[in-house]
């Protein structure tokens, strides 16, 4: 009877230490996923001898959790710092060389030259050369940064496309989930999956969960927006073809409730979406409100007459009427796409010196070649004050020269904030995963170490069977 | 439950995030060696980038400005030469005019050195540097003085003057007979006067009253010529055609007398009138130079400031790189070795 027992029992325990043995082999196949939470076999003890053994999952919520809110802030920031980069090299250029302000200052010089001997024509032209460097500046950082928009805007479109797909693994993984529970069979694969699109869910918009019975996971957004209840909710976002200065782009809906982008101009943002809306909509439109204003302040400084009346040196869509310069300023949407260097100076640079862009009535000099008053006062006139658009962000009261030059430093300020955040949120994001992977993820010596207990077990069950089974026979062997 | 947990991709993972950085930071740092300027300026420095820009912009437009003075500082130095030389013909004029007696053959003598006087005054207030006459006011593309010659519009517009005060020329047989207080009245005439301090200016000169303006500092304009039309040059040019035109004609010698007289007047304002442009000329040379030195020192001043904006010292960044080779190889080392460290080598 009882060594009937015992057979039993060492039965039960192989069976035991077999099970085990193929959780142990899941784990180490488990180790290098990031995904894969560590499985833990707990072996309870039943009737004497018997054991089961149930399957639990390492998990810490605490930690995913701020796992999810690192990757969101990471995702977001590292966004809005690539795409500030790109933005300038496409406007400013290596070391600022393609900037407004690096123009003026070449402008300026150009003037100063030819100030000096106004009677060299050459000279002249080397001025409508700077001038013409100036209009290349501002029209082709217009153009970059509306091409930026409408790309940014094309990536928007992408990322919501995958955001939707996205929602939909998740709803078929949340399934699998739950109808495992209701079935009370093991759903640690499925809770894996579950989390990993979550994870991927989190870069692209800033999330929060809660669990309800049978597992059931519901997503809402950082502000409170339904993201997925038993059904994904619609992320919709409508593209436009393309961009001009001016015009607001489009916003995202999530369940039909607009998306926030966040603080304007913060260089702050939780997850991939907002740092696109950012790009799109903060910093680039910031920017392209600064060239407009610095393309104004130019016509403005060159305009002849007095007062200065007509568009002189740079012209503009409205000219021979400069652009009204208020109070309030306010900044004409697209102005440095549409400035030109007047033709009329480009025919004849030595309208320049005596005046006349506009006309005979404009001509100031007509006594001699040596004539400098008008060139002096221009180069002056780009030193002086003048009241620019508070809207534009930065300091309104400030020469063209000044302005240009603090439009770099507010946007390389913006730049290093996005940049130092994205930093410290990388390393946030990498803290908080090495946390939860050491929370929840796989030791392969503690595994191994496990493998050799269960390989002692299996030995030393093994041993009792066959012990037994000789006890046995040599009991039968004097029974006969 | 262990009471310390670390998985084995946190263990191989640990070293990964921070050997990115280093490199990234080794790249950074390289470039800096090899500049000696941060590597990222906008990183760097953030919204006081501006500062940068604006220092920057100012060094090469204060430089731009020295350069264009030194242009200036040459025409005011060619300018300073010429009066020099004006003033010596002036000198020689009002010399040859004091020794003279009057008798025929004297007179012709100071006759020729009217004349040679009149001719390098014109040559001399004709003169170019650079494609510009330095004489000419503002309208530099012009030759500002024409001569007295025979058939010139001065000359006539001077002999009708005269003809039309006396009713014949001064080579006329009937001009002997002017008294020296005639000839003194009409050398005060207002259609003789006017020839030089009026509307027959003309005549003779082309330039502007307006002389060239030029920036000399970021805040600083200048006068950086003087014009063949002030007084001087007015004095100089009627001193020197009244001797050139009377003193070989049919005037009696005490006619002649009063021309002389009158020429060493307006010769004498002449030159005092000269001496003063030079010495204005000279204050606006020294403002020049002046202007330059200060904006060389404040050119060097920006510098030093645009070097501790974006400067980054060399040894330092060659430290860090030095620093950050030894620290990726060591982490290298680690990683193999971690590698290594697994309980699977020694399960046989």
């Amino acid at each position: 009877m009882s060594l009937t027992t015992a057979l039993n029992i060492a039965q039960s325990s192989l069976l035991a230490t077999s099970r085990q043995t193929s959780i142990v082999s899941r784990n180490i196949a488990g180790a290098n996923d990031p995904d894969y939470a560590r499985r833990i076999a707990m072996v309870a003890s039943m009737v004497p001898g018997a054991q089961v053994v149930q399957i639990q999952r390492a998990a810490n919520e605490q930690l995913f959790r701020q796992n999810l809110a690192a990757l969101s802030a990471w995702s977001g920031q590292s966004t809005l710092s690539g795409g500030m980069d790109r933005l300038e090299l496409a406007v400013n250029g290596t070391d600022n060389a393609s900037s407004a302000s690096t123009a003026i200052g070449a402008l300026q010089q150009a003037l100063q030259i030819y100030a000096t001997t106004p009677s060299n024509r050459n000279l002249g032209d080397n001025v409508i050369e700077a001038a013409q460097q100036v209009v290349r500046s501002l029209n082709e950082g217009t153009t970059a940064l509306q091409e930026f928009r409408t790309q940014a805007d094309g990536e928007i479109a992408t990322a919501v496309g995958e955001l939707n797909a996205l929602l939909a693994r998740f709803q078929d993984a949340n399934r699998a989930v739950i109808s495992g529970t209701q079935a009370g069979s093991d759903v640690s694969d499925a809770l894996d999956q579950r989390d990993a699109i979550l994870k991927k869910i989190a870069e692209y918009v800033p999330v929060s969960t809660f669990t309800r019975g049978d597992n059931d996971m519901v997503i809402t957004t950082g502000d409170g927006t339904m993201l997925f209840e038993t059904v994904p909710r619609s992320v919709s976002f409508t593209p436009s073809s393309g961009y001009m200065a001016g015009v607001a782009g489009n916003t995202i809906y999530i369940d039909n409730v607009p998306l926030s982008a966040g603080p304007a101009n913060s260089a702050e943002a939780t997850g991939k979406l907002a740092g696109m809306l950012q790009l799109r909509d903060g910093v680039a439109v910031t920017m392209q409100a600064q060239l407009d204003e610095i393309a104004r302040g130019l016509i403005t400084a060159f305009a002849e007459g007095d007062p200065p009346s007509a568009a002189g040196l740079f012209t503009w869509s409205g000219a021979p009427a400069i652009p009204a310069a208020g109070p309030p300023a306010t900044v004409l949407d697209g102005l440095a796409g549409q400035i030109r260097v007047n033709q009329a100076a480009i025919d004849n640079p030595v309208l320049l010196r005596d005046g006349g862009i506009n006309g005979a009535a404009y001509v100031v000099n007509t006594a001699g070649a040596s004539y400098a008053g008008l060139l002096i006062a221009y180069g002056d006139r780009l030193n002086a004050p003048m009241s620019f658009a508070p809207s534009a962000g930065i300091e309104v009261n400030s020469s063209v020269t000044t302005y240009s030059a603090n439009a770099i430093g507010w946007f390389e300020g913006v730049r290093q904030r996005a940049a130092t955040a994205a930093e410290t949120k990388e390393a946030l994001a990498t803290r908080t995963a090495e946390a939860l992977s050491n929370e929840t993820g796989v030791n392969v010596d503690t595994e191994l170490s496990l493998l050799l207990d269960l390989e002692h077990t299996y030995q030393a069950s093994a041993r009792i069977l066959s012990s037994v089974n000789q006890m046995l026979d040599s009991l039968l062997e004097a029974v006969r | 439950m262990k009471a310390v947990s670390v998985s084995t991709s946190a263990i191989s993972n640990a070293l990964r995030y921070s050997q990115t950085r280093m490199q990234v930071d080794l790249v950074k740092a390289q470039k800096e060696m090899d500049t000696s300027r941060v590597a990222d300026l906008g990183l760097a420095l953030g919204a006081r980038t501006t500062q940068s820009v604006n220092f920057n912009r100012d060094v090469d437009r204060l430089n731009a400005i020295v350069d264009s003075n030194a242009l200036v500082a040459a025409r005011l130095s060619s300018t300073q030469a010429a009066l020099d030389n004006l003033a010596d013909t002036t000198q020689s004029l009002i010399t040859s005019l004091t020794a003279a007696n009057f008798g025929p053959q004297a007179a012709s003598a100071v006759h020729d050195s009217g004349v040679a006087t009149l001719e390098s005054m014109v040559s001399i207030l004709n003169t170019s540097m650079n494609g510009e006459y330095l004489f000419a006011g503002i309208n530099t593309d012009m030759k500002p003085m024409h001569g007295f010659d025979t058939g010139s519009a001065a000359k006539t517009a001077f002999d009708n003057a005269f003809a039309g005060y006396f009713g014949f020329s001064q080579d006329d047989p009937a001009a002997a007979g002017i008294t020296a207080a005639q000839m003194q009245s009409f050398l005060s005439d207002s259609s003789l006067t006017d020839q030089f301090f009026g509307s027959g200016w003309a005549n003779w000169s082309s330039a502007t009253d307006e002389t060239i303006t030029s920036r000399i500092a970021l805040n600083e304009t200048t006068q950086s010529s003087v014009g063949a039309n002030v007084e001087a040059m007015r004095q100089l040019a009627m001193a020197a055609s009244i001797v050139a035109a009377f003193l070989d004609s049919n005037l009696g010698e005490e006619a002649k007398q009063a021309v002389a007289s009158q020429a060493i007047s307006l010769a004498d304002r002449a030159l005092s009138g000269l001496t003063d442009l030079r010495a204005q000329t000279g204050i606006v040379q020294k403002r020049v130079s002046d202007a330059s030195d200060r904006m060389k020192m404040q050119v060097d001043v920006f510098k030093r400031h645009i070097l501790d904006l974006e400067g980054v010292d060399p040894y330092e960044a060659a430290n860090r790189v030095n620093d950050l080779v030894t620290h990726i190889q060591t982490s290298y080392a680690l990683t193999a070795r971690i590698q290594q460290l697994s309980l699977l080598n020694f399960l046989t």
